[in-house]
């Protein structure tokens, strides 16, 4: 693959300050552009903790992590945040906002210390809404967004960072059906059409499945596969992983995993 | 528009600061009169210095700890600077300076107890630590303060508190010359900092991956807003409400990004002071209150109201 | 059944009868008896022979009242007269020192009614030292202490004439008015401005000098104000309360300079020991006053 590697992660183990034993052991991952990659495992198993180490919030005990081939932590937040574009779990907001404010604040990364908000952040902005779906949502206040709307915005906030990378973390968590496949959509759309990277973590397998171009699995902090979906997610490998009876059967092609009732046979 | 509203409300404070008094100056008499240069003047300016160091410091505070409610005086500073004046009086320090420098002293010795609590957590400074040893110091200093109280005699110390309560009959040019040299630095770099303080209102994490350095941002705002309030404390006593209410009203008008919201703190929380000021002198007069107790009792009303939008949205 | 309770209902009036003879007064109704300012009844069983003066007031008048011979304890400021300093010391008396004035063996101990005394005085009753709570704060209060302290210590005719001659003094009419009464302010604090108003011991001594008190208007014995008001009332002196001549610190700022009498250095110091409170020689402290008015330029 000639493609220039956005995200790499070569045998990286980490461990945070007061941590007992190591968050990450040995976890590799090469992600370039125009690539969906999706992390997967059950909780704790350290999915956050490899966003972290790859973004060089976490000190790493062994291994490389590099972005655009330079170490991870040699980059400045500023310059990191002008490449990257991250959705964390949580977020809080204090006072009232609206959403063009909210989207505007992506383009902090770009703005000079005395430098205003010029004609270029303000069409990035709403090119960000436009791709995301959310123009409509621009002078809404943010408290009155239902879940998928907000998560689209925040999206949208990733993306007028004109980032090269976007780090998802469960961004579907709390979404309905409809919402959950939206989003899952809009972010291959991105990734087809403008060529970015993106790293998605995810605790639903299936549809990381069916979207991923790859797949990393993992388990206690080790990597338990890596690669197409349809290699990773075998039946051994899952039951082991998640600690419960699976079947896996295709569906155009990608594996979906249907848990099995404790009443049946193991086999 | 706004601002041309909040401009002309600065200037009319000013005046009303300079007409007002209770020698009942004729019009005419003003430019040449002592009592307006020597007195009103340098009173007006330093209250309105001292209301905008605190707008500004509760307002960057207030983004720090993501806490609506904090006040600059939440993190012990108050304690510090009331045992420092308390001390410098049972001590008998000699000198007009003695009471201000030890309470400044009192201010910054409490703030680097804070802080050095603050970072326990690890290298990295802990917002919700800031305000449970803002808490703790701030009882700490006032429990010596009291052990102070109770040894030495009791007339000058009631004097003290008088003091401590605020007010600004003390105002004299070099007060104000002092301020105007030493506010500058700590108000610009907290209006420096005034997109990353955006950014910080989302989260630590978020704000990081936003471009912001949190670490090097949460030290440098809460060490300047300190100074400031310190500054403030030292010059005027403790004035209370002025940077918890002023931060809320400005956003109420002019939302929530700081490089809007930190000039208009500055030149709200100069206005309110100033009246606040021009009450006191005016009110009871011939006597004075301290203006502390103006506030506090201005300020009330006005964060109920505060609290009652803040609920309703 | 019936029977019972009413034996218990009798027994516990009479233990109640008891507790109440119990705590009621000792003295046969010939010991002197007076009620203080706290409104207790003191009643002794004889005039006090073993007296605490917990105020240097107090320690004058009882020296003035020809007492002074029967103090066994003071306090650290009692310094008038000088045969006070021969009596030994409890402390400086804020708050009293319960046990170094149940060490002198007291059998009446004379206390200053404020809410700290009134705690020391409930634990010296209850040691079972006789304590008296008088009010000093303004110069009427002069006489019924003085009063009350004769007859505490079969003093009672010197006692007498002493409030005579304080009742005389707050009766009389000012001494002759000069035509322009010269004006004062007295000023006991710098920042806040803290002066004192009407009512005031202070504020009388200077009606009864001759002098105008300009903030004789405010009715509380001491109040805040600011120094444009002290400027626009243009007091002729300032007095302070101090036992040196060295002007006060603030004399050289700026902003105090718009005063006048500041500028041009009109302080009058008052110690403390004639002026700081009511006492025997407030005659003596009107003279004093009346004479640094006349005297200094």
């Amino acid at each position: 693959m000639d493609r220039e590697l956005i995200v790499a992660l070569r045998g990286v183990t980490c461990r945070y300050p007061d941590a007992a034993r190591d968050n990450l052991v040995s976890v590799s991952l090469e992600l370039p552009a125009g690539e969906l990659h999706a992390v997967l495992g059950p909780n704790g198993s350290g999915k956050t903790t490899l966003v972290r180490a790859a973004l060089g919030l976490v000190p790493l005990v062994a291994g490389e992590a590099e972005i655009l081939g330079r170490p991870a932590h040699t980059w400045s937040r500023r310059a990191l945040a002008r490449l990257v574009g991250v959705l964390p779990q949580r977020e809080d907001n204090l006072f009232p906002q609206r959403v063009r404010e909210t989207v505007l604040l992506g383009r902090y990364p770009h703005l000079s210390l005395f430098g205003g908000v010029g004609a270029t952040d303000r069409a990035a902005v709403d090119g960000a809404l436009a791709a995301c779906d959310a123009a409509d949502l621009a002078d809404r206040w943010l408290w009155t967004l239902s879940g998928g709307e907000y998560q689209r915005v925040r999206l949208a906030r990733a993306l007028a960072q004109e980032p090269r990378l976007l780090v998802l973390d469960e961004p579907t968590a709390s979404l309905d059906l409809r919402h959950e496949m939206e989003l899952f959509e809009l972010v291959r759309t991105l990734v087809d059409a403008q060529g970015l990277g993106v790293l998605m973590i995810t605790h639903h397998v299936n549809l990381a499945a069916r979207f991923a171009d790859r797949v990393l699995l993992l388990s206690e902090g080790r990597p338990a596969g890596a690669g197409a979906p349809g290699g990773v997610l075998t039946r051994d490998t899952v039951e082991r992983v998640f600690a419960w009876p699976v079947s896996i059967a295709p569906f155009e092609g990608r594996p979906q995993m249907t848990p099995l009732r404790l009443r049946k046979e193991a086999r | 528009m706004k601002y041309v509203v909040l401009a002309g409300a600065a200037l009319a404070t000013l005046a009303a600061a300079l007409l007002v008094g209770p020698a009942n100056l004729p019009l005419a008499d003003l430019p040449g009169s002592a009592i307006v240069w020597q007195l009103r003047l340098p009173r007006a300016v330093l209250a309105f210095l001292v209301g905008g160091a605190l707008g500004v410091a509760g307002t960057s505070l207030q983004a720090l700890v993501r806490n609506p409610l904090a006040d600059p005086f939440l993190l012990g500073l108050s304690g510090g600077a009331g045992l420092g004046a308390v001390a410098a009086i049972a001590l008998h320090l000699p000198g007009p300076w003695a009471l201000p420098l030890a309470a400044f002293v009192g201010a910054v010795g409490a703030m680097a107890l804070v802080y050095r609590l603050g970072l326990m957590g690890g290298a990295e400074l802990d917002p919700r630590i800031l305000l449970l040893g803002g808490v703790a110091v701030g009882a700490f200093a006032a429990a010596i303060t009291t052990a102070l109280v109770s040894l030495a005699q009791a007339t000058e110390l009631r004097n003290a508190f008088l003091w401590l309560w605020g007010g600004f009959s003390g105002a004299s040019w070099t007060t104000v010359l002092v301020m105007l040299a030493y506010a500058p630095l700590p108000l610009g770099v907290l209006v420096a900092s005034a997109r990353p303080l955006d950014l910080l209102a989302l989260g630590e994490e978020p704000a990081q991956y936003l471009g912001a350095d949190v670490r090097r941002l949460k030290r440098v705002v809460y060490l300047a807003a300190s100074l400031l309030t310190a500054a403030a404390v030292a010059v005027a006593g403790v004035i209370g409400f002025v940077g918890l209410v002023v931060p809320h009203l400005c956003r109420l008008v002019w939302g929530r990004l700081h490089r809007t919201l930190l000039p208009t703190a500055f030149l709200t929380g100069g206005i309110l002071l100033a009246a606040a000021d021009t009450l006191a002198r005016t009110v009871v007069a011939p006597r004075e209150l301290p203006v502390g107790i103006v506030t506090a009792l201005l300020g009330v009303p006005v964060f109920a109201f505060l609290l009652r939008r803040w609920t309703v949205s | 059944m019936r029977r019972w309770t009413v034996r218990t209902h009798l027994a516990g009036l009479v233990a109640l009868a008891a507790v109440a003879c119990a705590r009621g007064e000792h003295a046969p109704a010939a010991g002197p008896a007076v009620t203080d300012d706290a409104g207790r009844r003191v009643a002794l069983a004889v005039p006090a022979r073993r007296i605490v003066s917990l105020l240097p007031s107090f320690t004058e008048i009882l020296f003035a009242i020809g007492a002074g011979h029967r103090l066994v304890g003071r306090t650290a400021w009692c310094d008038y007269p000088p045969a006070a300093l021969a009596v030994p010391s409890v402390g400086d008396g804020i708050p009293p020192n319960v046990e170094a004035v149940a060490a002198r063996r007291p059998d009446l101990v004379v206390l200053y009614r404020s809410g700290q005394n009134a705690t020391a005085a409930e634990q010296l009753e209850r040691l079972g030292i006789r304590t008296v709570l008088l009010d000093l704060n303004r110069l009427e209060e002069l006489a019924p202490a003085a009063r009350r302290l004769g007859v505490l210590t079969g003093r009672t005719a010197a006692g007498d004439s002493l409030a005579r001659a304080m009742d005389s003094l707050v009766s009389q009419s000012p001494q002759s008015p000069t035509p322009s009464p010269e004006s004062l302010v007295f000023l006991v604090w710098d920042n806040p401005p803290i002066v004192i108003g009407a009512g005031s011991y202070l504020d009388r001594l200077a009606g009864l000098a001759g002098a105008r008190n300009v903030f004789h208007d405010i009715a509380a014995p001491s109040a805040q104000v600011s120094i444009e008001t002290i400027a626009a009332r243009n007091p002729d002196f300032i007095a302070v309360l101090s036992d040196t001549a060295a002007p006060p610190r603030y004399a050289g700022r700026p902003e105090w300079r718009v005063v006048p009498a500041v500028r041009k250095r009109r302080f009058l110091f008052l110690p403390g020991g004639l002026f700081g409170r009511p006492g025997p020689r407030a005659r003596e402290a009107v003279r004093e006053l009346r004479r640094r008015l006349e005297t200094t330029p």
